[in-house]
């Protein structure tokens, strides 16, 4: 720590919708100045808290670029005179000189004057912005070239949907392994997470190593409940899910299968057929009975629906496929949505996995059935309670891999996490969304996301979607293109500004995280305390007893 | 006191003409002069000087003998000749401080002219002032000369290359819109040269 407050310019010119412009100092090198560093910039009563969004090369006068100087002399002595360096910085927040307690940083409304100077952030300054880490505003990572925590504030966190988007490799899935496991230590929401490719339950394997990364059940153990619809997995030789998954046909909606219409290959006319045979034989009976049916049967119910027969040959070849999914059964046992239920109410996190069955349909399927029936059942919760003047249930955050398939333009608007979106906190319900294609999602529900933790993206549409109602996005772009993997641009509802990270080391936040270390930690601490008390009261001297 | 070197012949406030004493070691272009004056000493740099006959109606005539051996031989000739020398006023001294801007009024005719010392042309130097007031001057050879006294404080500052590259950045600051004529003068200036 310290006031190492480093001069790398000075503020020539700029506004706050355009951002300023300063004139790098002659004895800074301009290759150790890279763009999503953190600046800040002295003005006269203010700081004012800003990202580096570019650095661009000038000259006074044109002649110079013509006739270069050619020698190390004539290029030394040119340097900031006829040639200089351009830091294109925007201004985020501000905060008084010499900040008193509440003086929290707040959006910066004005500009510094001319010249001010222009510093690396330091850490205290860092530290002002993000807050020190704690249970609720917990590390996730420092601000690139900076070894200064970066803390997300949970409380916030929580009262939005959010989204972790960057490409295959980018680090997201650690990245929002860390999250999840921050906000089950922190308790300030139930996680639901739809954990399609195996990442969240007991290990993951880390593609750097190759080697088994501790998850979330294994570091967070009976605050973790496994809920999986493949319980002869592999997976689950050494460690038992807590519990096995059925899906009885009654439960199945044509909206449910519409959304897998893709994966099923329905078509259009498929989809009108099975809203004829849901009218005619009771929407929770026509699956099991539909699907049951032989060739003579079908034949007749042809006869009796007044389709055309190919088409129902085809819808059945199409709606077969769910029968090779062993956990869509004709009859179940319990009801998991009440199984889900009762564990939220009793404040356990819960993994929902897939094993084998991580085929798109099996987890669009799933995650839309259970995330349905889950929010009719808030939505009733939620408005007898305010009924009644009480608590509501407890708040959730629904996570889902592959969000795009649920949230496409097309859908969007139909779909339980479409409404779940739209209707932020309304009925305790708000979702997390990974993906790696952004711009699969509707805009409308991309508006609404409070917090985005975006990582590497490759496709300039993905860039774009993920910037969709924010501000500054010229100044975002930039710095997206510039992400490498493991470094995020964290932006939104839950920091107070933007900012670059590279993300906290994955084997920290386990031993962080972990209930064993830490109790022993407490343990040791709370004994040193108590010994140091002891020779306080008693002093040191050796007791013999003869 | 150094020497004297001359004596003044002509004045205006920007620039002075004197005669060298010494036919034989007229002083250096690019060089720092001062004339002590009503107890002003006012500096200035030299920035032309020239060789001719006495009587402005005869001019000197070519006898094709060396130099040495013609004065030698005709020493009268010698008495025919005269040197003179520019020099443009850079500053003066006022009572101990040295200014880098025009006295208030110019040196008096027949006042003597010297060499500066090292501390004094170190003091003159040191912001450098006099390359503005050298360029602002009608019919200087600005490149030359300022080329000239700069190498010449170079070796007086005992090749401090940290106040070579301080003078190249105000030779580009002062000429940014005349980048060619702010090229050539660092050219002429840059080491090894």
């Amino acid at each position: 720590m310290g006031d190492k407050l480093k001069k790398i310019g000075t503020i020539i010119s700029g506004s706050l919708l355009s951002g300023l412009e300063a004139k790098l100092a002659e004895d800074v090198n301009v290759e150790g100045i890279s763009v999503g560093r953190l600046i800040v910039v002295d003005g006269k009563n203010n700081k004012f808290f800003c990202l580096l969004k570019d650095v661009s090369l000038e000259a006074t006068n044109e002649d110079i670029l013509l006739s270069p100087p050619n020698d190390d002399f004539a290029k030394l002595v040119h340097a900031g005179v006829n040639t200089f360096y351009k830091l294109s910085i925007q201004p985020m927040l501000i905060t008084a000189q010499d900040p008193t307690e509440d003086d929290r940083p707040r959006p910066s409304t004005t500009v510094p004057p001319h010249f001010s100077p222009v510093c690396e952030a330091t850490e205290e300054d860092v530290s002002l912005i993000f807050g020190s880490p704690g249970i609720i505003n917990p590390e996730i990572g420092s601000p690139i070239f900076m070894d200064v925590p970066v803390c997300l504030n949970l409380e916030r966190f929580c009262k939005r949907s959010n989204a972790i988007f960057g490409k295959s490799g980018s680090g997201k899935s650690v990245l929002a392994r860390m999250v999840l496991g921050y906000l089950v230590k922190s308790d300030m929401a139930i996680n639901l997470i739809f954990d399609m490719h195996g990442e969240y339950g007991w290990s993951a394997t880390s593609e750097s190593t190759g080697i088994d990364d501790p998850s979330l059940k294994q570091l967070l153990g009976g605050k973790i409940a496994i809920f999986t619809v493949d319980s002869d997995s592999p997976l689950y030789r050494r460690i038992r899910p807590d519990y096995d998954v059925q899906i009885p046909y009654s439960a199945i909606e044509i909206a449910d299968l519409e959304l897998a219409a893709s994966e099923l290959g329905l078509t259009q006319a498929g989809i009108e057929t099975m809203y004829r045979l849901a009218d005619k034989w009771k929407e929770d009976k026509w699956l099991a009975r539909f699907l049951d049916m032989d060739t003579d049967e079908l034949s007749a119910a042809v006869e009796e629906l007044k389709v055309n027969d190919q088409a129902l040959g085809k819808l059945h070849r199409c709606l077969a496929r769910l029968k090779r999914l062993p956990f869509i059964r004709k009859e179940v046992a319990d009801d998991t949505v009440e199984r889900i239920m009762n564990e939220i109410q009793a404040g356990r996190h819960i993994v929902f996995q897939f094993g084998r069955y991580n085929s798109m349909l099996a987890y669009i399927l799933v995650a839309n059935i259970l995330t349905r029936r889950l929010h009719r059942l808030y939505v009733d919760k939620t408005d007898s309670a305010r009924a009644d003047g009480i608590e509501g249930p407890k708040p959730l955050i629904v996570t889902i891999e592959e969000a795009h398939k649920f949230l496409d333009p097309q859908v969007a608007r139909q779909t339980t996490f479409g409404t779940i979106a739209r209707e932020m906190r309304k009925y305790n319900m708000v979702l997390l969304l990974i993906d790696q294609r952004p711009s699969g999602i509707d805009d409308e529900i991309l508006s609404q996301v409070g917090t985005r933790i975006v990582g590497e993206l490759g496709d300039e549409r993905d860039i774009n979607a993920v910037l969709t109602g924010l501000p500054n996005q010229g100044t975002l772009k930039v710095l997206i293109n510039n992400l490498e993997p493991r470094q995020f641009l964290l932006t939104g509802f839950a920091l107070p500004m933007p900012v670059v990270i590279d993300a906290k080391d994955y084997g920290q936040f386990c031993q962080e995280i972990s209930p064993g270390s830490g109790v022993i930690i407490d343990e040791i601490e709370r004994r040193k305390a108590m010994d140091d008390l002891t020779v306080k009261v008693f002093g040191d001297d050796e007791i013999i007893f003869d | 006191m150094a020497e004297r070197i001359g004596e003044v012949i002509q004045v205006y406030t920007t620039r002075f003409l004197a005669q060298s004493d010494n036919l034989s070691a007229p002083p250096h272009f690019g060089s720092f002069v001062k004339v002590e004056s009503q107890s002003i000493p006012v500096y200035g740099i030299v920035y032309n000087v020239y060789e001719a006959s006495i009587d402005p109606n005869r001019r000197a005539m070519a006898y094709g003998i060396e130099r040495e051996a013609l004065f030698k031989h005709q020493p009268q000739i010698a008495e025919f000749l005269k040197v003179e020398f520019e020099a443009a006023v850079i500053g003066f001294n006022d009572a101990g401080h040295i200014r880098t801007y025009l006295p208030p009024f110019p040196p008096r005719i027949h006042s003597f002219v010297y060499p500066c010392d090292r501390q004094e042309v170190l003091d003159l130097t040191e912001d450098l002032e006099f390359i503005r007031s050298v360029n602002v001057l009608p019919g200087l050879p600005v490149e030359e000369l300022v080329a000239a006294s700069i190498r010449l404080i170079y070796a007086e500052r005992g090749n401090d290359r940290a106040f070579l590259i301080r003078a190249g950045q105000e030779i580009a600051q002062l000429l940014k819109d005349e980048y060619e004529k702010a090229r050539s003068i660092i050219r002429r200036i840059s080491d090894g040269r």
